[in-house]
């Protein structure tokens, strides 16, 4: 089976910021991102006072990483799955749970925010955010890019890569 | 496959940088980071050991620009060649678009490019894919050594059949390193929409 692209758009992509913001306000989070397993970010929200958010792509392919890897221990150890991770610094927290096979729901927090709180609201939005995947993946839309996106892509190609 | 976004309209493609351990896949990706404008790459994160062999993985986002209305991305990874790091390996190729295949020149490494072209039929059959099913260009670097084999005789041993395309690299001179990316991205790209 060919890894399938999670695609969210129209209602279902305003549904899953809708989620994203109100989990950033139930849990006083600064940042909330759906990443794609490989590593994409799908959809962000970040709090209107948090200060400018670090590299997210970077984020959310370290996210990723991380969580293939922790995945594939508890496969060795005859897990299905290890529940969600939360990591801890003196300032600064993430809260990284499974959003379906497909998806995850990254939370960064400061120590403003109760870990409680982090921990209730960002399980139930990886729920809702689980739902919205397995939807999206039921419902793939079709791609109507032609000879024409592949075109102009090649001129892109030869003006950043060189001839 | 490729990531599409079409509430941010973006497209995002995903091209692993594969082979045996000490081929120059890191130097490949830092060689494209250092000459990439700004404003057209994003950070580059690379896990690493402290004698700098790549540990899980190294990671470079490229912004291609704007087509048809779509941000176009690439984001560029490498795996840690080395034999024992296959777990971790393997978790890299989950969503693949593209594979360049980094091999080898030196004539005490035939066999590790060999065995890592097997160990990558392996690996892409976990997640149900065949070489067949995806781009895959080979880069022959190292072709500075002064005992490099010839091409002919690395391509009888990655891929008898000569179905990738073939660039010759000196990638720690940059040699062939844009040549190789262009076309696996062009490869790629092909692929947009016919599916
Ligand atoms: N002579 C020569 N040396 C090269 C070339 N490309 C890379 N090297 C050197 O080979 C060594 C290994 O390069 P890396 O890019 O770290 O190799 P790698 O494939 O990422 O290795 P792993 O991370 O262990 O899988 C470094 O010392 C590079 O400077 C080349 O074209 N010619
Ligand atoms: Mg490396």
């Amino acid at each position: 089976m060919v890894e399938p692209s999670l695609v969210l758009y129209g209602a279902l992509y305003q549904r899953a910021m809708d989620v994203l913001q109100e989990t950033l306000q139930e849990t006083g989070a600064r940042y909330a991102l759906f990443v794609d397993r490989k590593g994409f970010v799908l959809a962000h929200k970040e709090a209107l006072w948090a200060p400018k958010p670090p590299p997210l792509d970077s984020l959310a392919t370290l996210v990723a990483g991380n969580a293939a890897a922790t995945q594939a221990l508890a496969k060795l150890l005859g897990e299905a799955r290890f529940q969600e991770v939360v990591h801890q610094g003196e300032r600064m927290g993430l809260y990284v749970d499974e959003a379906s096979e497909f998806a995850l729901l990254v939370l960064v927090f400061d120590d403003n925010a109760p870990l409680g709180k982090v921990k209730l609201h960002g399980k139930r939005a990886a729920e809702t955010l689980a739902r919205l995947a397995e939807e999206a993946l039921a419902n793939p839309p079709k791609l109507n890019l032609d000879t024409q996106y592949r075109e102009e892509a090649r001129a892109l190609l030869d003006e950043l890569f060189g001839n | 496959m490729s990531t599409i976004n079409f509430a941010n309209r973006e497209i995002n493609f995903k091209i692993v940088y594969y082979g045996p351990g000490l081929s120059g896949k890191t130097t490949n990706l830092k060689w494209i980071y250092s000459r990439i404008p700004e404003g057209r790459k994003g950070e580059m994160v690379s896990l690493a050991t402290e004698d700098e062999r790549t540990l899980f993985f190294d990671f470079l986002p490229l912004d291609l620009g704007e087509v048809k209305g779509f941000k176009t991305r690439f984001h560029l990874y490498t795996v840690p060649g080395q034999v024992f790091y296959n777990a971790s390996r393997k978790l890299i190729l989950r969503g693949v678009d593209g594979i360049v295949f980094v091999a080898d020149s030196a004539p005490n490494r035939l066999r590790a490019n060999a065995e890592s072209m097997r160990n990558m039929r392996e690996n892409l059959a976990e997640y149900g894919l065949r070489v067949e099913d995806i781009p895959v260009v080979l880069q022959v670097n190292k072709r500075d050594l002064p005992d490099a084999l010839p091409v002919e005789m690395i391509q009888a041993v990655v891929d008898p059949q000569g179905r990738f395309p073939v660039f010759e690299a000196v990638a720690t001179e940059g040699k062939g390193v844009f040549e190789t990316l262009k076309e696996v991205s062009r490869l790629v790209l092909a692929r947009v929409g016919s599916t």
